[in-house]
């Protein structure tokens, strides 16, 4: 990191006091590593079978690579939950994500055409889901996974309200 | 729907139908077997046509456009009028030699455009446009409250136009040689040429599907010049802006002004000799950005000087003077990222739009005006942030974002902020 000595600010903490970030539920981080391990499985269950048949060591190495990667994605899984976070200001919603590519998103209320509750089998078996918000740009990503649904359905209906207050889409 | 009209989209599939059954099965049949069965394939289009025709209608009703169509899988969509973005008369050449017009509506969400009301007589459908864009204004002049009159336009047959602009063919022509593909043109027929003389081949199938697949290519600035000839720009009572350009398939389009989402400058290469501009102009509802696609009509100007560009910016987006927007560089460590093009990237804040440009080769300029601003993005890469750098997308309904690459993160925030700040100012004083 060479930040420029003029600049303090850091690309995930823009205007630090008058934003309050909400993170998003540490359960998320449960679930994606769970998603992350059935992967896992299936592909180091895949070389072992090959590896049985075949007793190649080269199927070894392959599972050691899967390992390796899996124990690297988990890691980075984790930390980009933690760096998700989500903000509601009076006139916008501010939405955060990414640690490589880090990518902050300011929707107005105002343009929002609908919102999008998900919850996949996983995702409910945690009590989580995921709300988006869609402006009639393509572009726009304003997504938060991993909420509880009472804060979820609580966003949604604060969004929907907000947006009909604000009216006009275009 | 005109009579006449599933004779013409069947004449159509059949041209596709052609295109699609190629030069190759035309010598494995012999001609006479070819032509047997494009007829019994084109007798069967006809037919199938007749059909969708008889089933096919349209009605306004109240402040909707209801369109029902199809026998097998029935559809009735309803079309809210004040969700209009354009309304575009088109007429392809057998449409021009029967006097019949195609009515494409854009509205917001579909891929492609919704509801062609395809065909109706020209006086006919200048008249359903006159009131569907009549409708869409009124509902729009009651939302917004900032229009007083209400449309009195109803009994408006011809849109009463007050020429802003006409592209002379002569500067059409001479601005399409000067592409690249014109360039590439002669290269193309001398190598196909020089191919059939050393290899000796000459089969007529072999040199009809190579010309078949240059004429693709190589033929867009021919297909370009056939489809801005006599490019008119005028605007009507209602200060809408009217479009009217084309020479094979000549279209008229009506574009309400506040549903401009963005106009591009764009500077080619070749054209800077000439100190020639095109103007393009996104409306939401045209699909995203395909490059090479003429179909899209995206016009403003498809060739002009730069006193033409001025004026017909500070037409369509008021108060913009395309001479004085002041734009600023990235700082100079972005050069990393960008080793040869760094001072032609730049962004400004001006009081009505958010000005970027880019590109060293073929300049470009984006305006955004911030009242058709949908969100603001923040976006930095992993080298971005070594450098400190981020860059900002500004999103707009029309498919394109204004894009800001590599500002001091700092400048960044302050960036997104003003445009947040600016586009809630633009939305509250009435867009």
């Amino acid at each position: 990191m060479s930040e420029p000595p003029s600049t303090t600010v850091d690309a995930l903490e823009p205007w630090p006091d008058t934003v309050e970030w909400r993170p998003v539920s540490p359960k998320l981080i449960v679930v994606e590593l769970i998603g992350l391990a059935v992967w896992l499985a299936v592909f180091t269950a895949g070389l072992g079978i090959a590896w049985f048949f075949s007793r190649h060591p080269g199927w070894l190495i392959g599972i050691g690579v899967v390992l390796l990667l899996g124990v690297w994605r988990a890691v980075v899984h984790v930390r980009a939950v933690r760096a998700w976070g989500y903000a509601e200001r009076d006139n916008d919603l501010l939405v955060r994500h990414g640690l490589l590519l880090r990518h902050l998103s300011i929707v107005p209320y105002a343009r929002m055409q609908y919102v999008d509750v998900t919850a996949g089998p996983l995702e409910r078996a945690f009590g989580l889901a995921t709300v988006q918000l869609h402006t009639a740009a393509a572009a726009s990503d304003a997504r938060v996974p991993g909420l509880p649904p009472e804060e979820a359905s609580r966003l949604r209906d604060r969004l929907t309200a907000l947006g009909e207050d604000r009216a006009e889409g275009l | 729907m005109h009579p006449l009209s599933p004779l013409l989209s069947g004449a159509k599939s059949i041209v596709v139908i052609v295109a699609a059954l190629s030069w190759q099965t035309l010598s494995q049949l012999g001609t006479t077997h070819f032509a047997m069965l494009v007829a019994i394939l084109a007798v069967g289009v006809v037919i199938f046509s007749v059909i969708g025709w008889y089933n096919t209608g349209y009605q306004v009703i109240g402040r909707e456009l209801r369109i029902a169509e199809g026998l097998i899988w029935r559809r009735n969509r309803a079309i809210p009028l004040d969700r209009l973005q354009s309304v575009e008369l088109r007429r392809p050449l057998l449409a021009q030699l029967t006097g019949l017009a195609e009515l494409r509506l854009e509205v917001v969400g579909g891929g492609k455009t919704e509801a062609p009301l395809a065909y109706l007589t020209v006086r006919e459908a200048g008249l359903l446009r006159e009131r569907l864009l009549a409708l869409s204004a009124r509902t729009q002049a009651g939302q917004s409250a900032s229009v007083a009159e209400p449309a009195a336009g109803a009994a408006a047959v011809t849109t009463a136009q007050a020429p802003l602009y006409r592209v002379r063919n002569r500067d059409l022509l001479i601005s399409q040689l000067l592409t690249p593909q014109a360039f590439f043109l002669p290269i193309g027929v001398a190598w196909v040429v020089t191919q059939f003389v050393m290899e000796g081949s000459w089969t007529f199938v072999g040199i009809a599907s190579t010309v078949t697949a240059m004429a693709g290519v190589l033929l867009q600035p021919i297909r370009r010049v056939l489809g801005d000839w006599d490019f008119q720009l005028g605007r009507d009572r209602d200060r809408r802006l009217v479009l009217h350009y084309g020479l094979v398939e000549t279209r008229n389009q009506v574009v309400p002004p506040f549903r401009v989402q963005t106009v591009r400058v764009i500077w080619p290469f070749l054209w800077r000799k000439a100190r020639w501009l095109n103007l393009r102009l996104d409306i939401a509802g045209y699909s995203g950005p395909e490059p090479g696609d003429d179909k899209n009509s995206d016009r403003l100007m498809p060739v002009g000087d730069i006193a033409t560009a001025r004026s017909l910016v500070a037409a369509v987006l008021p108060g913009v003077d395309l001479a004085t927007l002041a734009t600023s560089p990235p700082p100079a460590r972005a050069r990393w990222l960008h080793p040869i093009g760094l001072r032609f990237y730049g962004a400004g804040l001006t009081p009505d739009v958010f000005v970027t440009r880019q590109g060293r080769v073929t300049r470009e300029v984006s305006l955004v005006p911030y009242a058709r601003l949908q969100s603001v993005r923040v976006v930095q890469g992993p080298l971005q942030r070594r450098l400190g750098l981020a860059t900002v997308y500004a999103d707009t309904a029309g498919g394109r974002s204004g894009v800001a690459r590599d500002r001091d993160l700092a400048e960044a925030w302050a960036l997104a902020e003003q445009l947040a700040v600016r586009a809630r100012a633009a939305r509250v004083g009435g867009s």
